[in-house]
């Protein structure tokens, strides 16, 4: 059977100063499917994404929507064009309703005539039952989960009568639950025949979601629209990364005689945390893992002192300890804690490199003079910047100019040149590809050879296996339990559901 | 109990309940607080004051801020009366062009703001110098007196003996300024730009007229003031706005806005120049240091930040248990 083609890019061509960014890529989008779209950081996926939704103009080649020739000079005639996108960031107004929110497009457009409410509350439903969505949709967006505002941006785009949508990493905020039902709303659109333009770096969505998939490396068709089937995991990455994965063997060491750096002992928090209780000895990884909201996070900011601990001991190096500030841990325990959110806790993107690594050691070094100077933090630095491979023209380059996969080299570099002892290492690969992940995998294993005490913190479960010596299990901001990676996937994986729905099972009973 | 705490939730609730319980606390150690003379002083102060809130909170709505209202007020104020006294124009007419001017006012800053993408608080910085100094150029600061007696009649004149005449227009624009943040695509696009500017643009709103827009409003309203401060006055002051700055932001976030932009109150902004207006007049009555009112003023708007905040995480606690 022949499909309908809804939206065609053909050999589209855009430079940038310097650089190309597309050499004559193309993509085939069919009426009532899902299409992957593909591709490492920098291989031109957003450049490609953004001249489909119309924020850039190609420098040659073709857009065409059904079949006719189109020009989008600005996001407004993607829209028009029927072409809707979910962006990866979130784009509602918190304080309007869902219904508003909704029909955002349309009821902005006459500046003075007024908004009628009760039909924008109309119109909202319909969209919202089609996607199986009960909310009230006067409710603020402010209220909903971010599950439910993706929800909301996916009704938005489809009000607009859009016939192609683009998703951008639309489950890169989900949990797997979350996905699930969302997956289970992308393919009832599907079988109404919208076309689908579906980009993720999670790959096994990808292969349970989508029908066919187009790979971009380095500005160019890696492949055309390939049907998924019979298409496996090293397939698309060797696709991606033009040869096959490494997966790092990393062997199994034994840390039982290492002496613990930290120890927690039914601590108690002020963010909710009950009788957690789990120990990190040197040279070891703890992975902890949860579903997201299990207090993960919040136990890692916790520890470093930047919520307080109201019951129960931390002890560090065997000797208790009360951490009250995260000065405190950095300067005195030398505890680090690379967050999950890079741009916002992690890194000050318009400083440069060398300022965001030296914040650290700014005390240790002015400690001698007073004054710090650029030659001192060099000194300091530079061996971990080298030993990280930082690929940078120079340390002076801000760092909200590095891809995100250097951005994390540096967060985590700031660590090692302050010299901690004990690393809370939060969500290392969020928004990093497979190439650097590997890389950085890699790194944080030779870390811990090399005598660091290493929390890691991540809902990746390939990574948990890869990683981890042993995983602590959290839920609902308390400890499950505990067991040791045997690294074989099928049995690690059984083993921490099971410890996670222990919980549920019990929380049914307190209900009940 | 519910619907008592879905009023607590309003942004006019506190506010209101401050209001009510000072005028009365007020009035039962003075009585004098509630006689209708002082009453119409008050009004009469909330009129003016109100109307420049509404136009500083028309600039916070988008998230911006605008630090020549008094300057745009003061201008239109001199060029209303130098235009009656110096060219014997009618008020009307005088009123009307005065008006343009505080709408062209405003759509030099916003047009600069729009496409130049420099802060707010640098342009309107610069802009308060120039239409001050235009002010004080006209007028080498000197006051006009030839203020005709109609105009003067109009500052004067009360309804009941109670209501002042200028605190129509005020009322008028509440209503009007509401109707337009709640239902007209104009205000909601304004609101949309202050609460996420880059979301709002992909939705196809253009974020550049509505700054502008934003900003013409709140000129149209910094003169309108100016006019009516003008026939309170019953002289065209080169100073008047000079002293608008500290109570135009003082007001709209007693009132709950949020100065990030996306979130404003009409209602709570004048009940929020109420509370100043009353907490002014009680000074007075009781004869304390004149001085000491920019301290009272000061500790209001920590005040009001601060339950502003603690709302604010609340509400977040609130969100986090529902999500």
């Amino acid at each position: 059977m022949v499909k309908n083609i809804e939206f065609e890019v053909r050999g589209v061509s855009k430079f940038f100063p310097g650089v190309k960014a597309l050499k004559n890529v193309s993509l085939v989008m069919e009426e009532g499917s899902i299409h992957a779209l593909l591709g490492e950081n920098g291989a031109g996926k957003s450049t490609m994404i953004k001249i489909i939704t119309g924020a850039l103009q190609p420098n040659g080649g073709d857009i065409l929507r059904s079949g006719k020739s189109v020009q989008f000079i600005d996001p407004r005639d993607a829209i028009q064009a029927g072409v809707g996108v979910v962006h990866q960031e979130r784009n509602l107004i918190p304080r309007f309703s869902i219904a508003e929110n909704i029909a955002l497009e349309r009821s902005s457009q006459n500046l003075l005539r007024p908004i009628d409410f009760n039909q924008l509350v109309t119109e909202a439903k319909h969209w919202l039952s089609l996607l199986g969505m009960d909310v009230d949709p006067r409710m603020p967006v402010s209220r909903l989960s971010v599950a439910k505002m993706q929800m909301v941006e996916i009704a938005k785009a489809l009000a607009l009568r859009s016939r192609v949508l683009l998703l951008d990493e639309p489950t890169a905020s989900l949990t797997p639950h979350e996905s699930e039902a969302l997956f289970l709303v992308l393919r009832k659109l599907r079988n109404e025949g919208v076309s689908m333009l579906f980009v993720s770096h999670k790959l096994e969505e990808v292969q349970q979601i989508c029908d066919r998939v187009t790979v971009l490396r380095d500005g160019q068709n890696a492949c055309n629209g390939l049907p998924m089937a019979g298409m496996d995991r090293q397939d698309l990455v060797r696709l991606m990364i033009g040869r096959n994965e490494q997966i790092p063997n990393l062997s199994v060491v034994k840390h039982d005689h290492a002496e613990p750096v930290i120890e927690l002992d039914k601590v108690s928090t002020a963010l909710g945390h009950r009788n957690v209780s789990l120990s990190v000895r040197r040279g070891e990884i703890v992975g902890l893992y949860g579903l997201v909201g299990a207090g993960r996070t919040e136990l890692a900011k916790c520890i470093i002192g930047r919520f307080p601990v109201t019951k129960g001991t931390i002890k560090v190096n065997g000797s208790a300890v009360k951490i009250r500030s995260v000065s405190e841990a950095i300067h005195t325990h030398r505890i680090g804690y690379v967050s999950e959110d890079r741009k916002h806790e992690g890194l000050v993107l318009m400083h440069s490199i060398l300022e965001n690594i030296g914040i650290p050691l700014w005390r240790k070094i002015a400690g001698k003079t007073g004054l710090v100077t650029n030659s001192a933090v060099r000194t300091l630095t530079e061996p971990f910047i080298r030993k990280l491979e930082v690929r940078t023209p120079s340390l002076n380059q801000l760092v909200g100019n590095l891809s995100g996969g250097n951005q994390q080299k540096i967060s985590v570099a700031k660590w090692l040149a302050a010299g901690v002892q004990l690393l809370i290492i939060d969500e290392p690969s969020v928004g990093i590809d497979i190439k650097t992940k590997a890389y950085l995998h890699e790194l944080i294993r030779n870390l811990a050879n090399e005598g660091a005490a290493i929390l890691l913190i991540t809902s990746d479960m390939p990574e948990m296996i890869t990683l981890a010596d042993r995983i602590v299990v959290m839920a609902n901001y308390t400890v499950q339990g505990e067991l040791v990676n045997s690294r074989s996937y099928d049995q690690v994986s059984e083993g921490i559901m099971n410890l996670i729905h222990l919980q549920e099972a019990n929380s049914q009973k307190v209900t009940a | 109990m519910s619907k008592l705490n879905d009023y607590i939730q309003t942004d006019w609730f506190g506010p209101a309940v401050i209001s009510l319980v000072a005028m009365l606390g007020i009035g039962l150690t003075n009585p004098s607080f509630l006689s209708p003379l002082n009453l119409n002083v008050l009004m009469l102060a909330i009129a003016i004051s109100g109307m420049v809130a509404m136009s500083q909170m028309v600039i916070i709505a988008i998230g911006q801020m605008n630090l020549s209202v008094g300057a745009i007020g003061g201008f239109a104020a001199i060029s209303f009366a130098g235009l009656m006294e110096l060219h014997q124009m009618p008020a009307g007419m005088a009123v009307v062009i005065a008006m343009l001017i505080g709408c062209a006012a405003g759509f030099f800053n916003g047009w600069l703001i729009a496409t130049t993408g420099i802060s707010a608080f640098v342009i309107t910085l610069a802009s308060l110098s120039i239409f001050k100094g235009l002010n004080l150029g006209i007028t080498e600061a000197q006051a006009y007196y030839g203020i005709p007696e109609g105009v003067k009649a109009i500052g004067n004149e009360t309804l009941f003996g109670v209501i002042p005449v200028l605190a129509i227009p005020t009322a008028l624009v509440v209503v009007l300024l509401w109707f337009v943040l709640a239902r007209l695509p104009l205000g909601r696009n304004i609101l949309a730009v202050g609460a996420n500017s880059n979301a709002a643009s992909l939705s196809g709103i253009s974020v550049k007229w509505t700054v502008i827009s934003a900003h013409v409003i709140s000129g149209l309203l910094a003169a309108t003031a100016g006019i009516m401060a003008v026939a309170h006055l019953q002289i065209g002051q080169p100073t008047i706005g000079d002293d608008w700055l500290l109570l135009s932001f003082a007001a709209p976030v007693v009132g709950g806005a949020v100065l990030n932009g996306g979130h404003v109150s009409v209602s709570a902004t004048i009940l929020g120049v109420a509370i100043v207006a009353i907490f002014n007049q009680a000074l007075v009555l009781f004869r304390v240091d004149p001085y000491l009112v920019q301290v009272v003023l000061g500790g209001l708007i920590l005040w009001a930040v601060g339950v502003n905040r603690w709302r604010e995480t609340r509400a977040i606690k609130h969100t986090s248990k529902v999500a």
